[in-house]
């Protein structure tokens, strides 16, 4: 067996390649990494998929209809730079999204409108800031 | 401020709980000093090392006793329903079932960490029987990291602001010194009940998986502990048995705790599956990666005395997690990213986690730099036909698997220095799941492939011609059992195929192994047993998700562009909901499913949904196969949440797939109890017809020929009654007798019903000259009964629990002949 040199076992080239292999991974899966947005900035960019995090606008009616259609709810919300916009969601109406105080969606602009996959809310619990899971479309 | 006296308090268990508490902590304190002076003294004093020693079993003895106190007047406030007590005011109430008793110390952040505490005492005093030479090294590590814990429950002050831990024992009023009744002496008169445990915890495996996981995250502790004691000791011979006993036992701990929150996600929440990569699975699944990764390094150093450096990097990194995660899953520093419900306790438990963190750290980073010259190394290098040369390759993918998923699950805590400088707020990536999965199927492609390789090898150097024959024929017939699954399950995409080749090369490769090299004797089948298992895992990880059907495909409504590849998938993403209506089949992949009608029962706060699945020949439309699913929901009554609607899947479990169903939307069971529906009148001929929600009436005449006893009739009595033929979509379903008499010259009438349908018929008058009568009838808006439910297909899920029993069987396995065997001399 060929000795090689101590610094530079076969072990030692192979670990390099590996973490020359995992740097190149980490750094490409970056480019999935998401941005969170407000509505103006959303529309920069029809289509692409953002996550926004904003407030329903309870004094809009929140319009769920699942005799017409179950997976569609319209509503307002304001996001955090205080822009009031039109949010379409494909799914049932995520339970107590009334009381939520805050929610995070994830989509796209599209027209006028955010058209939304997922949705995240945080509900206030009597004395303490609970999570509450989701109403997920996907 | 005035003394107010209080009426009614049980005062004495809360001062014996917190006095308990701070017994423990001190004695945690004493004994890591007492045992810290024994390991010091060891060699100038044996005696006075001895003494010392003794002196840190008595202080050990006794943290487990007051954490044992602790626990007791815990259970006992939480059982009596102390409501004056916080903790068991906010995480019990009255209705809460005994069997979910332990689970109200698991909702609550110091439940939790007491319940984690708990499990070190145990495995503390089992160390302390069993680590010999190093007790007094070992103890103190453990010792030291029980200060850690039994401080997250002193709830000490110090100045106004820094709070040191929380006490589980503190007082409602005192929780809650603003709130005016609290002033009042009487005020428990008004505290009646809990807020209840919520209502996700109640279900069985909330009963078992979270004490099993602790239990896995507490074993971690033992394996770093022995590591520490190893570098402190600068004596790497000793550690290395009970380091991979305990190794062994904490990775099928922790795996088999893993996989059962992986079986509650799947049985009890609704987001269809048994793993999200949400961050909180994700925290203790990379402990886990780090532990599989160290013990396999482990097992290369002790048997060719290389590795020793990523052993101890490893199993220090892998404690350090432990302690990472219950930092990003307690503080809510991950924010909007999970959907794990856990409190915010605001800053004072994040900077004590933060320094409990921070402490570690040093502690290894300091003696590992203080030891980095001594370290046995090797200065040949290992042959490529060596076992232990891809050992180490497969345990290094492991890690760089572990920084990956930290990386993205981390997101939160580095996002503000991303901020700070490219000025980008970044987020997770909208599509989770997939951003995972492309990445980690590299890793459990490589992880198959090696798994099957490594074991035909042998450590050292190995018979070239022997192991290339072995994996030419598991390699052979892995492919032809690939290439029939892949065409069966219609598996298309290359990097799930070579993933299917991949764990069919480990599960033959392992039967191959446990037959031929291990001649299937049980004690030997360890590691055959584990890789087995993680090989049917990842088989049955790959048919249920890739072949996971929404069954629920709506077929009205509008079609959302989601941006994805072509219009189906797009129709799929908007459509997977679908909505029923009471006793109106719907269509659902080769089924039709039927909403039945909702249930409840007194004593359980769940209503239950029926829905009927049928499936039908389709040459001779005879029913093949029919079974009932009750998903459920619990309507919470009480407070702000009132009849907010938490809901619980229900799967037909069948060999080879699960139909998994949950309800998303159901119409108010309240505003259903106040019948508003109207009589509507309808004026028939003979012949006529009305038509109904379901079907149709027809009004066949009258009959004034009574049977006897239809009811109470007077001898002066005209009664007449309609004959009403009802039809659903099918045919006929039954008669109608609505009857119409006079009696005194008032007219009366009894209505008739059709129970199925909820449907009142009544004659309102009879009109002799036109041969009519007026027709009433009375059923409500077919809108008040419906449910919008999701339905899903998982195929052969059952491979994926399988494959964890198989696995966690195979750590026992593996640890059994440990503890048994007779060890060889160490190769150095």
């Amino acid at each position: 067996m060929i000795q090689r040199q101590d610094f530079m076992k076969r072990t030692h080239i192979i670990l390099l390649i590996l973490v020359a292999a995992a740097v190149t991974i980490i750094v490409s899966m970056f480019g999935d990494f998401s941005t969170y947005e407000t509505f103006a900035s959303a529309a920069k960019e029809p289509g692409k998929q953002y996550h926004v995090i904003g407030f329903l606008d309870n004094s809009k009616p929140f319009v769920y209809n699942p005799e017409v259609d179950p997976n569609h709810c319209t509503f307002y919300v304001k996001d955090k730079a205080g822009n009031l916009n039109k949010v379409i969601f494909n799914g049932a109406k995520p339970t107590d999204i009334e009381k939520s105080e805050q929610i995070v969606m994830t989509g796209s602009m599209q027209g006028d409108a955010f058209r939304c996959h997922k949705i995240q809310m945080k509900c206030p619990s009597k004395y303490q800031n609970d999570q509450v899971a989701i109403g997920n479309a996907s | 401020m005035e003394q107010v006296q209080f009426i009614g308090e049980h005062l004495m268990p809360g001062k014996l709980g917190h006095f308990f508490a701070i017994l423990s902590f001190v004695m945690a304190l004493f004994s890591a000093f007492t045992y810290w002076r024994a390991a010091a003294t060891e060699n100038k004093n044996a005696d006075s090392s001895r003494s010392w020693q003794l002196l840190g079993r008595n202080g050990f003895i006794l943290h487990v006793a007051g954490m044992a106190g602790v626990f007791i007047t815990l259970f006992y406030i939480i059982q009596n329903h102390l409501f004056e007590y916080h903790y068991a005011w906010r995480h019990s109430d009255l209705s809460l079932s005994p069997k979910y008793l332990l689970s109200c110390f698991w909702e609550g952040q110091e439940g939790s960490f007491l319940l984690w505490s708990i499990w070190h005492c145990v495995l503390g005093l089992i160390v302390m029987f069993t680590a010999k030479g190093l007790e007094s090294r070992v103890m103190t590590v453990i010792s030291i990291v029980q200060v850690a814990l039994a401080s997250m429950l002193l709830g000490f002050y110090l100045g106004p602001d820094i709070k040191i831990g929380s006490d589980p024992f503190i007082l409602l009023r005192v929780m809650m010194q603003e709130a005016p009744i609290f002033s009042q002496p009487n005020y428990l008169d008004f505290v009646k009940d809990g807020n209840g445990l919520n209502v996700l915890l109640q279900n069985y495996w909330m009963v078992i998986h979270p004490p099993i996981l602790f239990l896995g995250f507490a074993s971690t502790l033992i394996p770093f502990a022995y590591t520490i004691a190893a570098l402190w000791k600068g004596d790497y011979k000793q550690w290395l048995k009970p380091a991979q006993v305990w190794s062994l036992f904490a990775g099928g701990i922790l795996g088999t705790g893993i996989m059962m929150g992986g079986a509650w996600a799947y049985e009890s929440l609704t987001f269809g599956g048994y793993w999200a990569w949400d961050p909180v699975e994700n925290a203790s699944l990379v402990p886990w990666l780090l532990l599989v990764a160290g013990l396999h390094t482990l097992i290369v150093f002790k048997a060719t005395g290389r590795s020793i450096i990523i052993t101890i990097i490893l199993m220090c990194l892998m404690y350090l997690f432990v302690w990472y995660s219950t930092f990003l899953t307690r503080t809510g520093v991950l924010g909007d990213t999970s959907v794990h419900a856990f409190t915010d306790e605001g800053k004072a438990l994040y900077w004590h986690l933060l320094f409990v963190l921070g402490s570690l750290m040093l502690l290894a980073l300091l003696l590992i730099i203080a030891r980095w010259k001594s370290f046995p190394r090797v200065k040949t290098e290992e042959a490529v036909n060596s076992r232990e040369f891809w050992m180490f390759i497969g345990s290094f993918i492991l890690l760089l698997s572990a920084i990956q998923i930290s990386i993205t699950t981390s997101i939160p805590v580095w996002s503000p220095l991303a901020k700070a400088i490219t000025g980008k707020d970044v987020a997770p990536p909208t599509d989770v799941v997939k951003h995972y999965n492309d990445i980690q199927v590299w890793v459990a492609i490589i992880i198959t492939l090696l798994t099957a390789t490594i074991l035909y090898l042998r450590f050292k150097t190995s018979d070239n011609k022997t192991v290339l024959k072995r994996l030419g024929i598991t390699a052979g017939i892995a492919a032809v059992l690939s290439a029939i699954m892949a065409y069966t399950q219609r598996i298309g995409d290359a990097r799930y195929i070579v993933l299917l080749f991949g764990s069919s090369f480990t599960i033959v490769g392992m039967i191959y192994y446990a037959i031929k090299v291990q001649k299937g004797q049980l004690k030997k089948l360890g590691a055959a047993s584990t890789h087995l298992g993680f090989g049917i895992f990842i088989l049955g990880v790959l048919f249920s998700s890739y072949n996971k059907e929404v069954m629920s495909i709506n077929t009205m409504g509008v079609m959302m562009d989601f941006g994805k590849k072509n219009a189906s998938e797009n129709a799929r993403e908007s459509m997977e909901n679908v909505l029923l209506y009471k006793n109106t089949p719907v269509v659902m992949g080769e089924y039709t499913a039927t909403f039945k009608g909702d249930s409840t029962s007194p004593d359980d706060p769940r209503v239950f949904y029926k829905v009927a699945y049928e499936r039908r020949d389709t040459t001779t439309n005879k029913v093949t196969e029919s079974f009932t699913l009750y998903p459920d929901a619990f309507i919470n009554p009480k407070g702000q949440e009132e009849n907010s609607m938490s809901p619980n899947p229900d799967s037909k479990h069948y060999l080879t797939r699960d139909i998994f169903t949950y309800v998303t939307k159901a119409y108010d069971p309240n505003a259903k109890t106040d019948d508003t529906s109207q009589y509507k009148t309808h004026k028939v001929h003979e012949g006529d017809t009305v038509f109904t929600n379901e079907g149709y009436l027809i009004y066949a005449g009258l009959n004034t020929n009574l049977p006897a006893n239809v009811y109470d009739k007077q001898p002066n009595d005209i009664a007449v009654q309609a004959v009403l033929m009802a039809y659903d979509m099918k045919g006929p379903v039954d008669t109608l007798y609505p009857l119409y008499y006079i009696r005194d010259q008032y007219a009366y009438q009894l209505d008739d019903t059709l129970q199925a349908s909820n449907l009142y018929a009544r004659i309102g008058n009879i009109i002799p000259d036109e041969k009519a009568i007026e027709l009433k009838i009375k059923q409500p808006e077919k809108e008040d009964d419906y449910i919008v439910m999701k339905a899903l297909i998982f195929p052969y899920i059952n491979l994926v629990w399988l494959g964890v029993i198989i696995m966690a069987l195979g750590f026992f396995l593996a640890m059994l002949n440990r503890i048994t065997k007779k060890e060889k001399a160490v190769a150095a």
